[in-house]
């Protein structure tokens, strides 16, 4: 990362593949943060939001927004570039029309002017025309056959992107969609991880607990289960939040073989 | 993730021919492939929870449960390393380079027939949840085609564990995971017992119970059954 981002122009005397300031530079920059999804302090709005800016940037579009799958077949606004394009894609939402619509829904690019989009999204074209844009492209965030969302893109003019425009917006998408899956089965897998290891960690906490009644009240192992049971049951709290202040020493012996109703 | 169709060849080999009933019987099938595919003399996945707790969910080969089992008992190994560093060993010949790291565990090893180990860790990012161990009864570098495959083995058996811990309906590995480490359940009760006798912390009351077997030459599980027993005490 170092070297493309503080790298170019720090050498001097550098060739011209030192100038790393021109559209491709711009593009290899978007594509290193699009990159970097496995930081602990990740934030899946302030990606989408990169995302969406790049995009307008390199693209010469004039707004970008993105949406995500809710995972019930249904598509959420995560991020715009600006205020008009989050009304428009909330409008295209609610009204169930549109071109990130078609993108999630087809797997598929799309691009429409302003007399093609009237056709297409009778509704959305009009309104979308009254915010001012006339020409109206989405790609897909997409991973093979896994679609997890839509990027749209606008621009004022009737002006078509380019077939190269279209492959650098997918190509961007889809590293976006490769980027947020890697990132979720981390978390995921993290999350299954602590709840394994703190299962593992009770268990043994127990046993030790139970050894150590055992041997305090002088009752067998068993006994002693039965012991820090009950006395988990009538405060209702966790076995194995007992267990541990047992062995921390935190709940004196004497308390457990006490029966409930003789306290005081 | 590209692996040159590793991980399909992998599965499409435990599977074989008929159905596999859950994740119990799968991990059970990655470590019988381990063993006829690398010619090991034990593979075995081994979850963790700290250096105190280990215990082995699945294994195959006559060295499937040595190597976890001389691990826990002498404190020191490299399936503890692995496990803490997020980093595999390999110790392919456990004469020559077991001694200066761990002396205790290469010694107890080499006199059951171990020779070599290969400890890869199970890591989830930041954290992990144990290790595959791979064994031979003779010394000798993995190739780098077992080394990739062994790799591969680890992932999927993690993923397994991790993603069908919770799957209703999936007893075995639920059965699977309430009896890992059922062997370790003396010494655990043991070392609260003695950390009572003692009115020790649990990490003194596991260090004295661990040198007693040491010093004896019996196995810390032996002795931990008698502590259980009450037929030993340690304040005496």
């Amino acid at each position: 990362m170092t070297e493309i981002s503080g790298g170019a122009g720090a050498r001097p005397g550098g060739s011209g593949q030192d100038d790393r300031r021109g559209p491709e530079a711009a593009l290899a920059r978007a594509f290193v943060r699009l990159a970097d999804t496995l930081a602990s302090d990740f934030d899946i709005v302030d990606f989408l939001q990169g995302l969406s800016a790049d995009s307008v940037e390199i693209l010469g579009a004039e707004a970008a927004g993105v949406m995500l799958t809710d995972g019930r077949g249904g598509l959420r606004l995560i991020a715009s570039s600006d205020e008009r394009m989050r009304l428009l894609e909330l409008f295209e939402l609610q009204g169930e029309q549109g071109p990130c619509l078609d993108a999630f829904s087809t797997g598929r690019a799309v691009q429409a002017g302003a007399a093609d989009s009237r056709v297409r999204w009778p509704d959305f074209a009009p309104r979308a025309s009254d915010s001012g844009f006339q020409m109206m492209c989405a790609v897909p965030l997409r991973v093979r056959t896994d679609v997890i969302g839509a990027m749209n893109l606008f621009r004022g003019t009737d002006a078509p992107f380019t077939a190269d425009e279209m492959d650098i917006a997918q190509a961007m998408a889809e590293m976006a969609a490769i980027g947020l899956i890697q990132e979720r089965a981390l978390r995921e897998r993290s999350l299954l991880t602590e709840q394994l290891q703190a299962a593992l960690t009770s268990r043994v906490i127990i046993e030790q607990a139970k050894g150590m009644l055992a041997e305090y009240l002088q009752v067998t192992v068993d006994d002693a289960f039965q012991l820090l049971r009950n006395y988990a049951r009538t405060r209702n709290r966790k076995l194995s939040d007992v267990a541990r202040d047992v062995v921390d020493r935190k709940i004196l012996s004497t308390a457990l073989a006490t029966r409930p109703g003789r306290e005081s | 993730m590209r692996d040159d169709g590793r991980r399909a060849r992998i599965m499409a080999a435990v599977i074989g021919q008929d159905a596999v009933a859950g994740a119990g019987e799968l991990v059970k099938r990655l470590c019988r492939f381990a063993v006829d595919e690398m010619a090991l003399s034990g593979c075995a996945l081994v979850l963790m929870s700290g250096r105190e707790s280990a215990g082995m969910l699945a294994g195959a080969g006559r060295h499937a449960s040595t190597v976890s089992g001389l691990q826990m008992d002498l404190g020191e190994g490299p399936c503890l390393q692995a496990y803490a560093s997020g980093v595999p060993v390999f110790l392919p010949d456990l004469a020559a380079d077991g001694a200066s790291r761990w002396p205790a565990f290469a010694a107890a090893a080499l006199a059951v027939g171990v020779h070599a180990e290969f400890s890869l860790p199970l890591t989830t990012g930041p954290g992990g949840i144990g290790t595959l161990d791979l064994c031979r009864d003779r010394p000798g570098m993995l190739s780098e085609e077992h080394l990739a495959d062994a790799l591969v083995t680890a992932d999927i058996a993690r993923d397994a564990v991790l993603f069908q811990q919770y799957a209703p309906g999936d007893t075995g590995l639920a059965e699977l995971l309430d009896t890992s480490g059922a062997d370790r359940i003396v010494v655990y009760q043991a070392t609260g017992m003695i950390a009572a006798q003692l009115d020790e912390t649990m990490s003194n009351a596991l260090a004295r119970l661990r040198a007693a077997a040491f010093a004896s030459g019996r196995p810390m599980h032996d002795i931990a059954q008698d502590v259980v027993a009450r037929r030993v005490r340690f304040d005496d």
